[in-house]
This record gives C-alpha cells, structure tokens and sequence, in this order.
C-alpha cells in the first residue's frame, strides 16, 4: 500500500466513564473504499468522531495526509469531507445556500464558490431543487445536500457513517453508487457500516471492530476467508472476541 | 470573507425568514403604542366623566353651580346613604349645622367623586370665610399668614414626562433587548443540535471562536433592532397620544441627544451581553424548549432592576452600584432623561460593568461551544 491517507494508530478514547476505544490502528489509502465494521456501539462512530477532529484522542495518534489530528485539526477539517446518517439541515435556507454556506466555511474563495456550488449541484442531480427550501425537500433530497456539503470543497479524504440507514432502496443506491464513483476519483472512502452485504459490496479493506478493539483487518476477501460471506465471518470473529 | 462574516450572513438570512422573531419585533413595536393608547383612553374617560351626587336638603346659595362646572351631577335621592352603596357614586344629606357625605371607598368612581366633591367644597368654605372677612371690614389674606410663591426651574409638565420616560424607556430598553433576539438565539444555538446540523458545523475549518462571535453578533443585531424599534414606536406613540382628555395634557417627550447616545450605547451593551448569555444557555440545551426553560429566570433577572425606578424614584446611589449590571443601565439611563446629564464615572464604571459581562458570557459560551461534551450529547 502506498502512503495512507488515514492513519490510525493504537488509538484510545474514553466517553464520560465508558472506555469506548481500546487500541484501535488501522490504515486507510486514497482510491480504495475502506470499511469500517461492527455491532452497534463497538466504536465505528467515536473512531470517525476522532479522525474529523470532532473528538480528542486520549491516547495513539490519528494522521490524515500527514496531518496529525492533534497538531493541525483544522488542517485535517479541510481535507475531509463527513457523511453520516443524520443529514440534518439548516430548513430556512435553500439546498443551494446550505451547500454555498459549508463552501464558504470550508475555505472556498468567493471567485470559484458558484461554479464548486453548481458543479456539485450537477454531479448530483439536483438542479430541479436546489433552489427550494430545505424544509420543503425528501429525506432522499436532504441526504444529497448533506453529501454535497461535505464534498463540495473536494476534500481527498471522504467518511460515511451509516449514510444509508434513513433511506430508502433508491436513495441508497445512489450514495453506494457515489462512494464508487469518489473511489474512481482517487479519493479515500472510509465508510461505516453494519450492513454487512454493502461493505462486502463495495470495500477493498475492512476492519472489524467490537468492543473497541481491531478484531480483523485486511483485505474484504481475506477476512471472509474460509466462510459463506462476510456475515459469516463477521459473526464468527464477533463471537470469538466476546 | 471572514468566517465571522460568514456566519452572521448566514444567520441574518435564517432569522430574516423565521416568523417567530419576525412576529416577537412586529408584536414588541406595536404592544407599546397600544397598550399607551389604552391608557390615555382610560386616564381621558376618568377626567371628562360627569358622577353623580345623590342628595337631600336644601344645597346652598351658589354651591350647585361649582358642583356642575365639576363634573358633579346633582339629583335628589330620599335616602343618600344607601344611595351611595349603588345608585349613584357619592351621597350628600345638607343639614343646617352642615353635611354629612356618603361613599363606599371600594368603589373607584365614589373615590373620584369624594376628591371632586372635598376640592369645591374646601373652595366654597374658603370663599364664604373671605366673604365674611371682607364685610367686617377684615382683609382675608389674614387667613393666609404665610403666602408660598412656588417657582419651579422646569416645566413641571415636562418634569412629569421625563418621570414617566425614566421607567419606560429603560424598562423597554431591558426587556426588549432581551426577548427580541431570545428566539434567534436559542435558534442558533440549541436549535442547532436539535435538526442535527451542529456536528457538521463543527467539521468545518472555520474556527470555533468566529462561529460563535458570528451567531453573537448577528443575534445581537435583532436585539438591537427590536429594543430601537419599540423604543421609536414608543416615542412616537407618547408623542401622539393625549393623556387626560384636555388641551395641553399631552407628554412632552423629547429624547435630549445625550440621552438618546447613551441609550444607543447602552443598548449595544445589553444586546451583546444578552446576546452571550442566552446563546450559551442554548448551548447547554438540548432543543429549542429546554433553551426556553433555561432562559426564563432571565426574564426575572432583568424585570427587577429595570423596576426599581419605579419603586424607589429617588434611588441616589453610590458608585459602587453602578458596578452590578443591568441596574446600572437603568440608573444611567435614569439620569440621561430626568437631569439630561450623565457623571462621566457612572457611565464609565457601567460600561465597564456590561463589557465584562459579555466578555464572560462569551467565554461560557465559547468553553460550552468547544466541549466535547456537546456532541456526546448530542
């Protein structure tokens, strides 16, 4: 593998009296769509939290394009772009000016702002609503913006938390379809999931996590290993780890 | 642009479309003028009403007529006590040896009608004595022995105007600078966190710090806003309205520039520093109505010393209390209206006061912003 885009190193984290993370390392690298798997509350939330700099780590080290999280945050926060499930919105506001709006704050200088913001409208089809309030758009049309929010300032590094667990069937195919497509555009997709058929899908790596500690990491293929598919190996690694 | 600038673009455009604080400005400048209107109605009915006076005997030579130029109207009752309890407002039996009155002092238009019936009758006696005097050939000031020559150094009537401007206008000043941004600034802060927009805030480059002065800023410009408007709306409304019902009994209320700089300063002042500490307590919430609950003892906070004017009109204290905020607004203000002059140590140590404030509302505010805590929370 080539230098990593995202490097985690032996990281730990404690939330209020719960060790949430204990050790975790894992390297992710530009053009490949890496997977970040586990039960709910294993931890995949609170290692994306501390890779964005939205978290401290209480121990290890986390790296993005050899920004240290720690040293530079907001030099990590312009290099990364974050898709979760909850695409939360600024409803007065049209889908066109909660995009500019990230775009602005995101470093985007007022020369290029409209033609990133159009672009961006563009790649994702949303030109028949981006001048509607956000209050009056689907949840399939509110996850767009939150995926051209976080894209708009093309930052090379992109993480999604669960992006699909709100949506509907067509809605989901569509941010699986992106992931691939931001994948082909050399960027490194981190993403985030428990829907073990999407990552087995899409990921070229994976780690598995539980109970805040690596319990495999690797290629999707090596991992799966002897087992039917990833469901299997996932709960047999799971089982083996509790 | 800077982030700051960004922000509060932003957050100008959001409350510019948010009916609840548009309503809470429109509601803020049109409550004062009605409410005033009310009150001069009242205050014109009560001094150009006519009451009645039920009486029996004979009423004597000339006092019937003072009774009619009063606003009193006579009609004869058999029995002017029980009278007075409802058919008319006051009951008055003539005797030979004098009068006996009758009213029920729980009924406002009997303790109207008393005041009225006791002037003309303080007047009647005065003039019948003088009368007397003067046919005996005694001069009548005799009963005056000590003649006052009152000389006032200012319009009593403007005196009367400042008095009432010296509670309002601080009153107004305090509460609107409070309530008039209090739903932007929850909006902005709690309601952040309660459509889930805050995590993808934070992500962004842009340093916290200018977020927040950003959301301050432009929440202090709505304060500022509502506060001047209902102020302005009051202004005009007191300079429209008659009070009492008579020619000339309108307040004068002209605003001296210096005091209408030092509102503008103080207002400022109070706007930013209201601006911090409703956006930190949006902070600590969780959605838009624990924001409310938390902020509700400011309302409490802020109405004590913007009433103590009222209560203690000649509260003439030491520099000293100009060190506790809000109470020093209003003593300020006090003093800008009523003696059109400020002492340049009160102003100074209130200034002082209310930036400190603010500085520490904005540093609660931003240790509460930068916390991780916040997003646990969430």
């Amino acid at each position: 593998m080539t230098d990593p885009a995202v490097k985690v190193d032996r990281l730990e984290k404690t939330l209020q009296t719960n060790k949430v993370l204990r050790g975790i390392s894992f390297e992710a690298a530009a053009g490949e769509i890496f997977g970040l798997l586990g039960p709910n509350g294993a931890g995949k939330t609170t290692t994306l939290r501390v890779i964005c700099t939205l978290l401290a780590p209480d121990a290890g080290s986390v790296g993005v394009l050899g920004h240290d999280t720690r040293m530079a945050p907001q030099e990590v926060r312009r290099r990364v772009g974050v898709v979760t499930a909850e695409f939360g919105v600024y409803p007065r506001l049209t889908a066109r000016e909660n995009i500019a709006y990230f775009a602005e704050l995101s470093g985007v200088m007022d020369g290029e702002l409209n033609r990133k913001v159009d672009a961006v409208i563009e790649r994702l089809d949303m030109s028949s609503f981006a001048r509607q309030r956000a209050e009056s758009l689907s949840s399939g049309q509110k996850q767009k913006v939150a995926i051209a929010r976080a894209i708009v300032h093309d930052p090379p590094v992109l993480m999604f938390d669960e992006p699909t667990s709100n949506l509907d069937v067509l809605a989901s195919r569509e941010i699986r379809e992106f992931m691939v497509e931001s994948k082909g555009r050399g960027k490194c997709v981190i993403f985030s999931t428990h829907v073990l058929h999407d990552a087995e899908r899409l990921c070229d790596r994976i780690t598995i996590i539980h109970q805040g500690r690596v319990v495999a990491n690797g290629k999707t293929e090596e991992v799966r290993g002897k087992y039917r598919d990833l469901e299997d190996a996932f709960l047999s690694l799971v089982e083996a780890a509790t | 642009m800077s982030s700051v600038g960004i922000v509060f673009r932003k957050e100008i455009r959001e409350i510019l479309r948010d009916r609840r604080t548009l309503i809470a400005i429109a509601l803020a400048v049109l409550a004062t003028p009605t409410v005033l209107f009310v009150i001069s109605q009242v205050s014109t009915r009560t001094a150009t009403q006519t009451y009645t006076v039920g009486y029996s005997g004979d009423i004597p030579a000339g006092l019937d007529v003072l009774f009619g130029a009063t606003g009193l109207r006579l009609e004869r009752v058999d029995d002017p006590a029980a009278a007075a309890k409802r058919q008319v407002d006051i009951g008055i039996v003539f005797t030979p040896a004098g009068i006996d009155e009758y009213y029920d002092p729980t009924r406002q238009s009997a303790q109207i009608a008393d005041i009225r019936v006791q002037t003309i009758l303080a007047k009647y006696d005065a003039a019948k004595i003088a009368a007397s005097l003067q046919q005996k050939g005694v001069d009548p000031s005799i009963l005056n022995p000590l003649p006052v020559n009152v000389h006032p150094l200012s319009s009593p009537v403007k005196a009367a105007g400042n008095s009432f401007l010296s509670f309002f206008l601080p009153y107004i000043l305090i509460t609107m600078s409070l309530t008039g941004g209090l739903s932007a600034a929850l909006d902005t802060s709690a309601g952040e966190r309660e459509r889930r927009t805050l995590e993808s805030l934070l992500l962004t480059p842009a340093p916290r710090s200018h977020v927040l002065v950003g959301k301050i800023l432009a929440v202090s410009v709505i304060s500022l806003t509502a506060a001047l408007a209902a102020i302005a709306s009051m202004l005009v409304a007191l300079s429209q309205i008659q009070f009492g019902g008579r020619e000339g009994s309108a307040f004068p209320v002209d605003l001296s520039p210096l005091a209408a700089i030092v509102m503008i300063w103080l207002a400022v002042l109070l706007a930013a520093s209201f601006s911090s500490v409703t956006i930190a307590l949006g902070t600590l919430a969780r959605n838009f109505r624990q924001g409310q609950a938390y902020a509700t003892p400011l309302y409490f906070i802020t109405i004590f010393p913007a009433s103590i004017v009222l209560f203690i009109p000649d509260f003439n204290p030491s520099l000293a209390y100009y060190l506790i905020p809000i109470l020093n607004a209003v003593l300020v203000l006090r003093d800008a209206i009523v003696h059109s002059a400020v002492a340049w140590s009160s102003l100074i140590v209130t200034s002082a006061s209310l930036l400190l404030l603010g500085a520490l509302c904005f540093y609660a505010a931003l240790r509460l912003f930068t916390r991780e805590a916040l997003l646990i929370r969430s």
